[in-house]
C-alpha cells in the first residue's frame, strides 16, 4: 500500500501506474455504448504469413514471358482434309435427311421460358438507350410496363442508386430507411 | 506492382470475403492491368484504374460463383458469411461477425462506398474515380449504410 506522507490516507498497490490502462479501457466501454462507435473500427481478416513475398512471383510467372506456343499447320495439312472431307460428307447426309423429315424451325418454336431465361442469364452490356433502339415503342402498351405494382423499397433502392443527392428530393428519413 | 498489392488485396477481400477466393481475384486482377496497360488513358489515376477492374472482377467472380452453385445472389453472401466463422483467416469477435451479416444485406454499391471510406479510408475524389459514381451519390451511399448497418447491429 502506498501512503501518503502528509496524511493518513493510502491508495492500493499500483493504483498510479494502472490508472491510465483503466481510464483508456473506460473511454473506449463508453465510446462503443455510444450509437457512433457501434460499428467496429477493425474487420478481422488476417492473410497467410508471407503471402504478399510470394503474390508477385506468382502473378510474373503467369504473365511476364508467357509465349504461346505456335503449332504449325502445314505438317498435318492431308490429315485435316481428309478430316474435313470426312465432316462435310456426314453435314450433307444429316441435313438431307433432316429436311426430309421436318419441318425448319422458326422463332415460333422457342419456348417462352428459354428465351427468357437465355435474356435473364445473359449479359448484354446494353445502355437504356441501345435497349430502347432495338425495341418497338409501337408495339408496346403502358400498361405492359406498369403491370406489376412496384415494392418501396425497391424504388428507393432504385433512387438511392441512381439519383445524384436523395436528400434534395425532401424525403421524409422514415420513408427510404 | 508491390505498391498496390496489399491495397488492393485488401479492396477484393472485403467483396469476396475468404482468402482463397481473394487471391484467385487478385491475380486475375493483376493479369488483366498487364494485359491492358496499353489502353489505359491516362485520365485517371493508376490506381482508381486498377480499383475498378478489382471491383469489377470481384463482382463477377462472385456472379459466376452463384450461378455455378445454382443459387442466387443474396443465398451466395448469406453462406459466404456463415463460412467465415470456420475461416482460419478470419479473427473476427462476435461484433466483427455481426457486422459482416449487417454488409451482406446491404445492396453492392453502399457496401463498397462504406467499406472503402471506413476500413480503407479512402477519399470521396478517389472512391469516386474507381466506383465512376459521383461524390454526392457516394455521401449519400455512405450514410444510408451506416445507419442501416447501426440499425442492424442495435437490433441482433
Amino acid at each position: 500500500m502506498k501512503k501518503d506522507k502528509k496524511n493518513s490516507f493510502n491508495t492500493p498497490e499500483g493504483y498510479f501506474e494502472n490508472f491510465n490502462d483503466r481510464l483508456m479501457d473506460r473511454i473506449q466501454n463508453e465510446e462503443a455504448q455510444e450509437g457512433g462507435a457501434i460499428i467496429p473500427k477493425t474487420d478481422g481478416f488476417a492473410v497467410p504469413d508471407g503471402y504478399f513475398d510470394v503474390i508477385t512471383n506468382d502473378v510474373l510467372s503467369k504473365t511476364v514471358g508467357k509465349e504461346t506456343k505456335v503449332i504449325p499447320l502445314k505438317s498435318n495439312r492431308n490429315f485435316y482434309y481428309s478430316v474435313a472431307a470426312v465432316a462435310a460428307i456426314f453435314i450433307l447426309i444429316f441435313s438431307l435427311t433432316w429436311n426430309s423429315t421436318s419441318e425448319p424451325i422458326t422463332f415460333d418454336d422457342l419456348a417462352n421460358a428459354e428465351i427468357e431465361s437465355y435474356l435473364e442469364n445473359t449479359d448484354f452490356e446494353m445502355t437504356s438507350y441501345e435497349i430502347a433502339e432495338v425495341v418497338s415503342l409501337e408495339e408496346m402498351e403502358l400498361t405492359d410496363m406498369l403491370g406489376d405494382d412496384f415494392e418501396d423499397d425497391i424504388i428507393m433502392e432504385y433512387l438511392d442508386e441512381n439519383v445524384e443527392d436523395i436528400k434534395e428530393l425532401n424525403l421524409d428519413d422514415t420513408d427510404y430507411e | 506492382m508491390n505498391t498496390y498489392k496489399e491495397r488492393l488485396y485488401w479492396h477484393i477481400r472485403r467483396i469476396v470475403l475468404n482468402h482463397d477466393d481473394t487471391d484467385d481475384v487478385l491475380q486475375n486482377t493483376f493479369i488483366k492491368v498487364y494485359r491492358n496497360i496499353e489502353k489505359f488513358k491516362g485520365d485517371s489515376k493508376l490506381y482508381s484504374w486498377m480499383y475498378r477492374i478489382a471491383t469489377n472482377e470481384s463482382l463477377t467472380f462472385l456472379k459466376k460463383k452463384s450461378k455455378k452453385m445454382g443459387v442466387s445472389d443474396q443465398e451466395l453472401k448469406d453462406r459466404m458469411v456463415e463460412n467465415l466463422q470456420a475461416d482460419v483467416y478470419f479473427d473476427g469477435d462476435e461484433i466483427q461477425l455481426k457486422l459482416q451479416k449487417a454488409l451482406a444485406t446491404l445492396p453492392d454499391k453502399q457496401k463498397l462506398v462504406f467499406t472503402m471510406k471506413y476500413f480503407q479510408e479512402m477519399k470521396y475524389k478517389d472512391i469516386s474515380e474507381a466506383l465512376d459514381t459521383s461524390v454526392g451519390a457516394l455521401k449519400t451511399s455512405y450514410h444510408l449504410a451506416v445507419k442501416k448497418i447501426e440499425a442492424y447491429l442495435k437490433e441482433n
